[in-house]
């Protein structure tokens, strides 16, 4: 059996996902000197430097793979499982590339991020890449603007978990590791911000969504199961900001509530379909 | 003024929210039993609570951003309220060659504010294509549509289908997966005169062996069953059009024991009339949309976004902004 034009450059970019990984781990295990005190890791910005770059080499190969994938099967990565995590690799790599970039003070987040990444990229491993039928329906262009507010949506959701995972590891025996990192009420500060973003863009991607819903099966709502998980999302978006407005939340407890924004967002999106005979109802 | 702030707590926000989170999941895919009412009725707390906040809540009065936000948010509730009160929703076979009739809408629903009227669609149908890729898996429908000027005289044609509705006004008509053959029967009864009409069979290619209908021709008692005969046939492998150029077939007429093949143009003398088979056509199946709010809805809920948006902007140095990480070494606030 021939081997899928993509394969190659998907294989490769999770090569150089994995190689980010490691060295951002590598790069935040604390070192000791010999009467147990703690030291500062002496490379740490070549280390950095090599998780950024990693991660570059890995979007630039997805993006390859991606285009290849375009061209042997004549659609975007739109319809099959395989496809679309793909792009969310892509997508939220990304995202985190520009903060991880524009942020040195958070790049600890990325012991978070990555192995976030990775339950994507091992998926994507398992599946087969063949290609599934491409409903006349996506050729609306209102599919652009959904598929790209939910991808920031995803990729401000993601950048949370990372925040709020430090500060729930914090609670625990590895908090020294992360003791370059702002204080826990900074992050959780930022955390908080980006699930503000998160709403914005969930909520413009509803929108979009309806629209395009709307020129494609004849309504903008009708409540099917991808809907109403999608709603439910936003719902537990909003009723989340509220929460924090209304109560003095301790830091554990918001960081599991911002960490249950991407749990709930990843469920929906990769669940839905699976427990769904037709998550969105006439799409094709 | 003490249960109107009452009524503006955060606290009843977030039980509105759980409540309809919970209507939500009880509805969840649909068709499990629950009343509507189970959504209604935490968005209509919501919608109180909402307006009471707007009013005394200075934190989102006094900003402008989160004000947009949430007045957006209640004028969706009130205008999603309007639409469903005036809205249309139906399906409608029509036959290649006629034109729409509102008589023929079935699975008709429509709200009591309903006002608008039917009358403005007014059209014919034309011939259509729908490809089919390997799998039987719909492709694209093109279907042929003769816009009719105020007098029932044709003055355009257009191609409608998939994500391209044919509007009127507010009426909104997408063609549907629902499609299929139709015959054109002509009744002559023995007394004089005859009756031309069409007799839709099942949904093509889902009913694909089922192609049979029955009809009692006016004035006769007699119930005469028909099979279409398809001799088209088509690779459910490969691709293939569903067109009128594709298809021929024979109609299979069948009154208790007797049994007739008619080709198209062929006759069957019955003990009341003479029934012809003049030929054979197709049928699209279109779903009927009426609300008079969509484009309020789309401007609403994208100002209100704007408006989340501008109030996050003006705390987005720190967010996004070039001064983002010494921010965050400092710590924001």
């Amino acid at each position: 059996m021939a081997l899928a034009a993509e394969l190659p450059w998907l294989w490769g970019s999770l090569l150089a996902l994995a190689l980010a990984t490691g060295a951002a781990i590598w790069g935040m295990i604390p070192r000791y000197s010999g009467d147990g005190v703690l030291i500062e890791p002496p490379s740490t910005n070549r280390i950095e430097s090599l998780v950024l770059w990693s991660l570059l080499l890995s979007i630039v190969l997805m993006t390859i793979a991606m285009g290849v994938r375009w061209d042997r099967v004549g659609n975007g990565p739109f319809v099959s499982l395989f496809e679309l995590l793909m792009s969310q690799i892509w997508s939220l790599s990304i995202f985190y590339a520009v903060i991880y970039w524009r942020a040195p003070s958070l790049r600890g987040t990325s012991v978070i991020v990555f192995p976030a990444l990775w339950v994507l990229g091992s998926w994507v491993l398992i599946l087969d890449p063949v290609a599934s039928f491409y409903p006349t329906t996506y050729y609306n262009n209102w599919k652009w603007a959904h598929v790209i507010f939910g991808k920031i949506f995803l990729g401000a959701a993601l950048f949370g978990v990372g925040l709020a995972g430090i500060v729930l590891l914090r609670q625990t025996r590895f908090a020294s590791v992360f003791s370059r990192m702002p204080s826990s009420e900074v992050l959780d500060h930022i955390a908080w911000r980006f699930m503000m973003l998160a709403l914005i863009f969930d909520s413009l991607m509803l929108i979009a969504g309806a629209v395009w819903a709307q020129d494609a099966w004849g309504r903008y709502w009708q409540w099917d199961e991808l809907e109403t998980s999608s709603f439910l999302n936003w719902l537990y978006l909003g009723a989340i900001i509220h929460l924090r407005m209304t109560y003095r939340i301790p830091l554990p407890i918001g960081a599991w509530l911002v960490i249950g924004v991407f749990v709930f967002a990843f469920l929906t999106y990769f669940g839905a379909p699976y427990f769904s005979a037709s998550a969105h109802k006439g799409v094709v | 003024m003490h249960l109107f702030s009452a009524m503006a707590s955060l606290k009843v926000t977030l039980v509105g929210m759980l409540l309809l989170a919970v209507g939500s999941m009880l509805t969840y895919g649909g068709d499990t039993g629950f009343s509507v009412w189970v959504l209604i009725l935490p968005m209509l707390l919501l919608a109180v609570n909402l307006a009471s906040a707007i009013a005394t809540n200075r934190k989102i009065n006094r900003q402008p951003g989160l004000l947009l936000f949430h007045l957006s948010l209640l004028s969706l509730v009130i205008v999603i309220a309007v639409g469903r009160l005036a809205h249309l929703d139906a399906q409608v076979e029509i036959v290649v060659g006629q034109s729409f009739d509102p008589s023929h809408l079935v699975e008709l629903q429509q709200g009591p504010w309903h006002v608008g009227d039917l009358n403005e669609i007014s059209f014919l149908q034309g011939p259509y294509g729908i490809s089919y890729e390997p799998g039987v898996q719909r492709g694209a429908t093109a279907s042929q549509i003769g816009l009719l000027d105020e007098k029932g005289q044709f003055s355009e044609e257009i191609i409608v289908g998939d994500d391209t509705p044919l509007i009127f006004g507010d009426y909104r008509l997408y063609t549907s997966f629902n499609k299929g053959y139709s015959v054109i029967l002509e009744w002559l009864p023995n007394e004089g005169g005859s009756y031309t009409g069409s007799v839709n069979m099942p949904s093509f290619p889902l009913n694909d062996y089922r192609q049979k209908n029955e009809w009692t021709p006016p004035g006769s008692d007699t119930t005469i069953k028909f099979w279409l005969k398809l001799e088209n046939e088509y690779n459910k492998d490969d691709y293939w059009t569903l067109s009128m150029a594709n298809s021929s077939g024979v109609l299979v007429v069948t009154v208790d024991d007797m049994r007739v093949e008619l080709e198209e143009g062929e006759s069957l003398q019955f003990d009341d009339g003479q029934l012809k088979y003049n030929e054979l056509t197709m049928w699209m199946g279109y779903t009927i949309f009426y609300d008079p709010t969509l484009r309020w809805l789309f401007f609403i809920s994208t100002f209100g976004v704007l408006g989340l948006g501008w109030h996050l902007w003006s705390r987005a140095d720190r967010l996004l902004g070039k001064n983002f990480d010494n921010e965050t070494k400092r710590g924001v606030n």
